[in-house]
């Protein structure tokens, strides 16, 4: 019960602080800039988006440590109302990195959900969780973000393109699929 | 409802409990000088030229080192890493002493484990310059002092307000004008302006007056935070400020209409600026990758790179080719301990070619642009590569 750091290491931690800076590519002395990433301070900052999300979660969305791992994070977000994903309960998996916020987190969705721009595997395609992080972003504009594209999506960069297609041509369709989803998988 | 909620919240995180005071979570989230990458008090701030603050060390570890790095908050892209700004460093240790002495603690802890440390400033001989400095009386200068060490014994008891009372005109004003800052710009010394005051100055590059140093880029943004922070905290001098500056302007654009008033919007407008498109139309294969230079900030450096031969440090001391022929030697940006009769060499282990052709999987050197560089072997190559696609995805 204890979320205090002993014990929650990131992923890749165990390879030691320096896995990114480091000697890698230098010689002896005079590294360069290139720093090793603190594990202290990624949990540090974790914990205050804790508090911050606990105290002002944001519109349907919930998300907190799965078990006593700090970096590795289970998230519930509501289907919003007026789409075929309404009423959902849609799990998402969340894993930070040891260097947050300065890589993105890993998001995935855990619960199916016929959208175009959610894979088979869950992945989403989300460029603020690639080329478009920065560090001041935060898990709750993470999970904003997420549910306004569960709301619009974007089918001109879909991760599923036939889906993607089908939300051009017969919107009805799409959403008629969407919503029998929903009710199979997110209920 | 705001009740329910509080008391979820304090249900749901066990560590909303006692031991969040010593890790610092519950202090002050309200105040104005937040970093909005570690989400903790300043640090040693940083102002980059679009205005936004941030902590040395978090501006660091989000400088890209392998090409333009970009501000947080708005994205701007920069290339040189700025000193720390000492103004809001000792205005931020007045201010909030107790956070500030706390913060110092858990950097230095990480500092320790990485063997890379920040700059040090000594406190009170610094603290006596400045004031000495600005021809201010020290009596106000030894009782807010005394008042500092008082209260980092006594943390628990808040006197936050008997510590703004502490903060004068003479902590927050211009190197230039000796008035109290309006519209403060930071330069990449870290030394502040009035804005009206850096528009003012003569000459084809951004000097500054204190230090000597030239401001490499564009003309840096009015700080906003600090702006506000001043507005609020001294809205009498404020007042009189804005309306002195507003005058000087109306008179300046009566006297000297179009033209001067126009060089002023953007003096450095000549300056090339290297921004998004750096690395599009240069060839890249001379970044020494990971790089920076210890007396402009430049990061990575490109070209020529002079490494110390002397320095002890893991993260060494290097310099950009302008910088190793300029005159102006300042101290390095991790407190290496560096001096002139240093020798360097040039040194090309770090070059970007060079990495790759020792890699020996790497047949084209890229002309065009980093997405084509894949250097499947590396870590950090890797982790590079990664970062170099939104360069011409976006």
């Amino acid at each position: 019960m204890s979320s205090t750091s002993t014990g929650s290491l990131p992923p890749g931690a165990g390879r030691g602080g320096g896995a990114i800076g480091g000697g890698g590519v230098g010689g002896v002395g005079g590294r360069g800039w290139l720093s090793a990433t603190s594990v202290s301070s990624s949990g540090k900052r974790i914990k205050k988006e804790m508090l911050e999300l606990n105290a002002n979660p944001p519109a349907d969305c919930s998300a907190g440590p799965k078990g006593d791992n700090l970096y590795h994070w289970v998230s519930t977000i509501i289907g919003p109302q007026g789409t075929p994903y309404e009423d959902g309960i849609f799990f998402l998996d969340i894993v930070f990195p040891c260097d947050y916020p300065f890589k993105p987190p890993k998001v995935t969705f855990k619960t199916r959900i016929y959208h175009g721009n959610v894979d088979s595997a869950g992945n989403l395609n989300l460029d603020i969780l690639k080329d478009g992080w920065s560090p001041a972003m935060t898990i709750s504009k993470v999970l904003l973000t997420i549910r306004s594209i569960i709301t619009n999506p974007d089918p001109y960069n879909p991760e599923i393109s036939s889906i993607a297609q089908l939300y051009l041509r017969d919107r009805a369709k799409h959403d008629e699929i969407a919503a029998e989803w929903t009710r199979r998988f997110a209920r | 409802m705001s009740d329910a909620e509080e008391a979820k919240a304090t249900a749901s995180s066990p560590s909303a409990a006692c031991p969040m005071a010593a890790d610092g979570l519950d202090d002050e989230v309200s105040s104005p000088f937040q970093c909005c990458v570690c989400l903790d008090i300043l640090y040693k701030p940083i102002v980059l030229a679009c205005g936004h603050i941030s902590c040395f060390w978090c501006v660091h570890k989000a400088m890209h080192g392998l090409r333009a790095s970009h501000c947080a908050i708005c994205r701007q892209p920069y290339v040189h890493f700025p000193s720390i700004c000492q103004l809001l460093h000792f205005l931020l240790l007045k201010l909030e002493p107790v956070a500030y002495k706390r913060r110092e603690m858990e950097i230095l802890v990480e500092e320790k484990a990485t063997d890379v440390y920040s700059p040090q400033f000594a406190d009170q001989l610094e603290l006596k310059k400045l004031h000495i400095g600005n021809g201010s009386s020290s009596k106000n200068f030894k009782d807010c002092r005394s008042g500092d060490f008082e209260r980092s014994d006594l943390s628990e008891n808040r006197l936050d307000h008997t510590i703004k009372r502490n903060i004068s005109v003479d902590d927050v004003s211009c190197s230039l004008c000796k008035e109290m800052l309006y519209q403060p710009a930071v330069l990449n010394c870290g030394h502040v302006y009035c804005e009206s005051c850096l528009s003012g100055l003569s000459g084809e590059h951004l000097q500054c007056q204190v230090c000597q140093s030239f401001h490499p880029g564009e003309f840096p943004n009015i700080c906003l935070d600090l702006d506000h922070f001043l507005e609020e905290e001294f809205p009498r001098e404020y007042a009189v400020r804005r309306d002195q500056v507003q005058n000087k302007k109306a008179q300046c654009q009566h006297v000297n209409p179009s033209p001067s008033a126009k060089r002023k919007q953007n003096p450095m407008a000549q300056v090339p600026s290297r921004g998004n498109d750096l690395w599009l139309k240069e060839d890249i294969s001379d970044v020494h990758v990971g790089v920076g230079c210890d007396s402009c900030g430049i990061y990575p450096i490109v070209g020529k790179r002079y490494k110390c031969k002397d320095c002890k440090e893991a993260i060494g001391f290097d310099l950009c080719e302008a910088c190793y022929n300029s005159t102006s030697k300042l101290p390095g940006r991790f407190n290496q301990q560096h001096t002139p009769d240093h020798t360097f060499e040039l040194d090309d282990s770090q070059m970007l070619r060079n990495i790759l052709m020792q890699r020996g999987n790497l047949i084209h050197i890229p002309q065009q642009g980093p997405e084509v560089i894949y250097v499947p072997s590396d870590d950090e190559l890797h982790d590079h590569e990664n970062h170099s696609d939104d360069g011409s995805g976006g």
